[in-house]
């Protein structure tokens, strides 16, 4: 990947993480992901399609849902195999990045399961 | 009703998409369009008119953070594929870039020059309002005879235009110091001479109406210049005191950098302090001018106004003072703006050369567009193949205005370290021409122009070839032919760039090789003397010692002479008061009246003018002056003799016509002391290798002595004993100063530097317009040449010969050539006219020059042709067949 991974971005991809989305369904998951924490507008969002499919994190499907629920000018984006390691190497980074933040008490310990 | 305010807000979002680039929104747009359309109508129904308020304020936001990054990374994109492009093409990339930037350096310098020069407002306080006053001799030809000190009264008294009238003149000094004695340059200036140009001293303070009084200290005001070269920009100058001629002057200040004229001097002083302007004869007598003036207009007065309103003071004094004003002088005041005064002896060579200037880029824009287009044709299958694989058409363009850009930005780069490096040169020419000169630099304007001027031609040459590339792109792809296109528009335009590119240098050429003839001719004018071998040096004495002491004078004129001619490698040496070309020689001119015995003047008839020089008897075997008829001055004729003259051939045939002017007498105060002419020599070019020489008068140094240089024949190189020159003559007054040493070679050539500055500048022009031309016709018989295989394959295979394929393609390049010669010389006749004045015996229109220019450039292009046509002589018809 030739750019490094924004917020945004990886809240695209966690969208993307249940299966195809078209781009209003990603803004939405997005917002309910995060609890209306955040909101994507669609310039945003495009910019970041855009990024993503030159970089081959994401990729248009082919095949489109069945007629009546679909619309010609929506389209539809799902995560590459690429794309899925690409996420996962940022949520156990992210993992990581957390694991240590709670060695340094700025969050407490988990409770033993 | 719900339908119309859809289509309102998707209107408005689809303009707010145009923000997008022209991709972008080509990949994006519709998508975009749908996903806010179904935001907006999930976010009314959840929140209503509030919700729809934010989400259109986030809209708004994301689209106006995201739209200029996705510009920049467009352009990012473009830039590397541009510069990819350029390296795959590197020749292309040099010849383009190379051009541009010489086109854009020669333009930059020459516009800094005539910005710094020309437009800029005068470094004065609203120096539009100053002026300069001349008092002119029309019926006898001089321009500039000064004002005395009575006449500057009059016009101070009684003028209505004028807020402030000052004087100033020019005097030279002897500085005493421990070591060696310098001249230095005084300006002698009246009260409120700086404070009426506004400028302030930057050390201490400016002369006051005291300093002005007869018999105040004497006080100095230092140049910036001397400031910094002689006194190092000492501090604490002021209050330091310079021993200068017979009296101790003490610096006051030290003025600011400024344009000064007519001359630049060293140090200022008031006129109290300069014994010549401060002795009686001079303040009551009308009839003594030196003094030059300079006025301030009132608010809201023009120059019109104030030249009306002297000519009226003039015409007064005339009247009232007759003696002072011979009807046959013709003496009359004109009034000039000084922005004019300081700037006429440079614009006619500066507008000539901006003109120039603007050939070369002109040309140069078009060898980049021309170059373009043929390269272009050379990419068509990429073009194709790229805008096939989805690349949208204002992608293509933008990415030809972006190689077009990077071309013309860095050969603006280029341009301006070309232009910063020629500037000190045209500096130095610019020097001669006008005071201005100083305040040419590098600065902001001119990296804005180099700027502006790469914009330009960016344009230029990007338009033009995205014009032509976007209709034959469409014609690529629709017929799917990349090969057979010449493209009808794209030839035409062609063709019209080489005709455009054969008439700018056949003008350019044409201005070269004027200035060429001008030159040889100049440099080959018979000066009237020998200056191989001689050595002229300026010497000064300090006149306070020697003012009113003559037997004194007459003493170190034969010492020092004896001391020059015992020195080893002189062959002949003699003291003048001036030597020919002289740049000190200040009278420009004949400006001495002589009245002839027996040659009554006749009412309204001029005096005769003439010349007149000190000279010791070996000055005309020191500079090889022939004798004509008579003989020269011989040591007999001294101070115990009656006085004798000796004469030019001008003077002889103007005053004497056909009678012999040996034994009869001339006078030069009107007739108190006569002087007998006892020889006629040769004509000398006393005062410029292009001015016709005047009538002129030698008089003995020993009866009339004036001594303001020595002249020596040398054995060798002159230069190689100046120093031992230099040593003599001190030893002989160690208060004397030699500012000026140097060879009658080198005062000839300084004489005519400015326009050989001017030619070689044009040549450079001319040349380099050529250059480019000849690859430009060239390059477009090549391309021709290779789109024609095909024909001209067929053409071999029919049985064509050689020599009607060399005929069609020769024809085809020459046509070009041809119809742009003549368009280039139907302007080049108008446009040379402009030249005149920078002229020496050859006319504008000189047949010889345009013939020998048509002939060069013909030839170039014939050259130029020739090459790629040989190369379709070699075709294998069997091969370029194969290649359809």
């Amino acid at each position: 990947m030739e750019t490094s991974l924004t917020p945004a971005m990886f809240q695209v991809l966690l969208a993307l993480g249940d299966g195809e989305k078209h781009g209003y369904a990603i803004l939405k998951e997005v917002e309910e992901q995060t609890d209306g924490h955040v909101r994507l507008s669609t310039g945003t969002l495009y910019a970041i399609i855009k990024r993503l499919l030159i970089d081959g994190v994401i990729q248009e499907c082919r095949h489109r849902p069945p007629v009546e629920e679909d619309d010609q000018r929506r389209r539809y984006y799902r995560l590459t195999p690429a794309g899925r390691q690409v996420a996962i190497e940022e949520a156990e980074r992210m993992e990581r990045l957390i694991a240590t933040a709670r060695e340094k008490h700025f969050l407490k310990r988990l409770k033993p399961a | 009703m719900e339908a119309k305010k859809q289509t309102l807000s998707e209107r408005f979002y689809r303009a707010l998409l145009r923000l997008f680039p022209f991709d972008f929104r080509g990949d994006f747009g519709p998508e975009m369009e749908q996903a806010f359309r179904e935001q907006r109508v999930h976010v009314e129904r959840q929140a209503g008119k509030i919700g729809l308020f934010r989400l259109w304020w986030e809209t708004i936001a994301g689209i106006f953070t995201t739209a200029p990054a996705e510009h920049l990374s467009m352009l990012r994109q473009d830039v590397r594929y541009a510069l990819r492009m350029m390296r795959k093409n590197m020749s292309y990339t040099a010849v383009a870039v190379t051009t541009l930037a010489l086109g854009i350096g020669a333009n930059t310098a020459i516009v800094s020059v005539i910005n710094a020069v020309l437009l800029k407002p005068l470094p004065y306080q609203q120096g539009n309002q100053l002026v300069m006053l001349h008092q002119r001799a029309d019926k006898v030809g001089l321009s500039n005879v000064f004002y005395s000190v009575p006449e500057i009264q009059d016009y101070r008294q009684q003028n209505r235009t004028l807020s402030d009238l000052v004087e100033y003149h020019s005097m030279q000094f002897m500085l005493l110091s421990k070591d060696e004695a310098s001249r230095v340059r005084a300006g002698v200036v009246s009260d409120g001479f700086f404070g009426m140009f506004g400028v302030k001293p930057i050390l201490g303070r400016d002369f006051r109406p005291a300093d002005d009084q007869p018999g105040a200290p004497a006080v100095l005001l230092l140049s910036y210049e001397y400031w910094k070269k002689h006194e190092r920009g000492d501090p604490e100058i002021v209050g330091k005191t310079f021993q200068m001629n017979d009296r101790v002057h003490t610096v006051i200040g030290v003025l600011p950098p400024v344009p000064q004229y007519p001359n630049e001097n060293d140090v200022y002083m008031p006129t109290s302090a300069c014994p010549f302007r401060s002795s009686p004869g001079m303040i009551s007598n009308r009839g003594s001018r030196m003094m030059s003036l300079f006025g301030r207009m009132k608010p809201g007065v023009s120059v019109e106004h104030c030249k009306a309103d002297l000519s009226v003071i003039s015409a007064r004094m005339i009247q009232q003072h007759p003696d002072a004003y011979p009807k046959e002088a013709g003496i009359n005041t004109a009034t000039v703006s000084l922005r004019q005064e300081l700037t006429k002896g440079a614009t006619p060579m500066l507008l000539v050369l901006l003109g120039a200037a603007g050939c070369v880029l002109l040309i140069a824009c078009a060898n980049v567009a021309n170059l373009t287009l043929a390269r272009m044709a050379g990419r068509e299958r990429e073009l194709v193949l790229r805008s096939a694989l989805g690349a949208g058409k204002g992608r293509l363009l933008r990415q030809l205005f972006t190689e077009s850009l990077i071309l013309g930005l860095l050969a603006a780069g280029l341009g301006v370290l070309f232009a910063s490096q020629t500037l000190k040169l045209l500096v130095d020419f610019t020097a001669r021409l006008t005071p201005r000169a100083r305040e040419i630099q590098v600065d902001g304007y001119m990296l804005l122009f180099a700027l502006a001027a790469a914009l330009l031609t960016s344009i230029v040459s990007g338009s033009v070839s995205a014009l032509y590339s976007r209709q034959d792109l469409a014609a690529g792809l629709r017929d799917g032919n990349t090969h057979s296109t010449a493209g009808r528009h794209r030839v035409n335009a062609r063709d019209v760039l080489v005709v455009c590119q054969v008439a700018f240098s056949f003008l350019l050429l044409v201005g070269a090789g004027l200035m060429l003839r001008s030159f040889s001719k100049l440099r080959n004018v018979d000066p009237g003397f020998v200056p191989q071998r001689v050595l002229a040096m300026t010497v000064d004495l300090n006149w306070s010692k020697y003012m009113n002491k003559p037997e004194l004078a007459r003493r170190v004129s034969s010492q020092l002479l004896e001391k020059i001619q015992s020195q080893p490698g002189v062959l002949a040496a003699a003291i003048s008061s001036s030597y020919p070309l002289d740049p000190d020689n200040a009278t420009g001119g004949p400006n001495e009246g002589m009245t002839i015995e027996g040659h009554p003047q006749r009412e309204g008839e001029k005096p005769p003018l003439t010349a007149l020089r000190s000279v010791t008897p070996d000055y005309f075997k020191a500079l090889g002056i022939p004798l004509i008829a008579g003989r020269v001055f011989t040591e007999s004729d001294n101070d115990k003799v009656p006085n004798v003259v000796v004469i030019n051939r001008t003077a002889a045939r103007r005053y004497w016509r056909d009678e012999d002017p040996l034994g009869r007498r001339v006078s030069f105060d009107k007739g108190e002391h006569w002087m007998k002419v006892v020889g006629v020599v040769g004509d000398v070019k006393e005062f410029g290798l292009d001015k016709e020489p005047g009538a002129e008068t030698y008089v003995a140094e020993a009866q009339i002595s004036a001594i303001g240089s020595i002249v020596v024949r040398t054995s060798q190189d002159g230069m190689n004993i100046a120093n031992q020159m230099r040593r003599a003559i001190l030893e002989v007054d160690p208060q004397t100063a030699i500012p000026n040493v140097q060879t009658l070679d080198q005062a000839r050539n300084a004489s005519i530097a400015s326009p050989r500055v001017m030619m070689d500048l044009l040549g450079i022009f001319a040349g380099l317009a050529l250059v480019i031309a000849a690859f430009g016709i060239g390059g477009i018989l090549a391309l021709t040449v290779n789109q024609r295989l095909n024909e001209i394959g067929i053409r071999v295979a029919l049985g064509a010969k050689p020599g009607d394929l060399l005929a069609m393609i020769l024809g085809q390049g020459m046509t070009l050539v041809v119809i742009g010669l003549a368009i280039g010389l139907v302007s080049a006749m108008g446009l040379t006219r402009l030249m005149k004045t920078l002229l020496f015996e050859v006319q504008p229109t000189d047949p010889i020059t345009f013939a020998g220019v048509s002939l060069v450039l013909g030839a170039a292009a014939l050259v130029a042709c020739y090459i790629p046509a040989r190369r379709a002589l070699r075709i294998d018809p069997l091969r370029a067949l194969r290649s359809e």
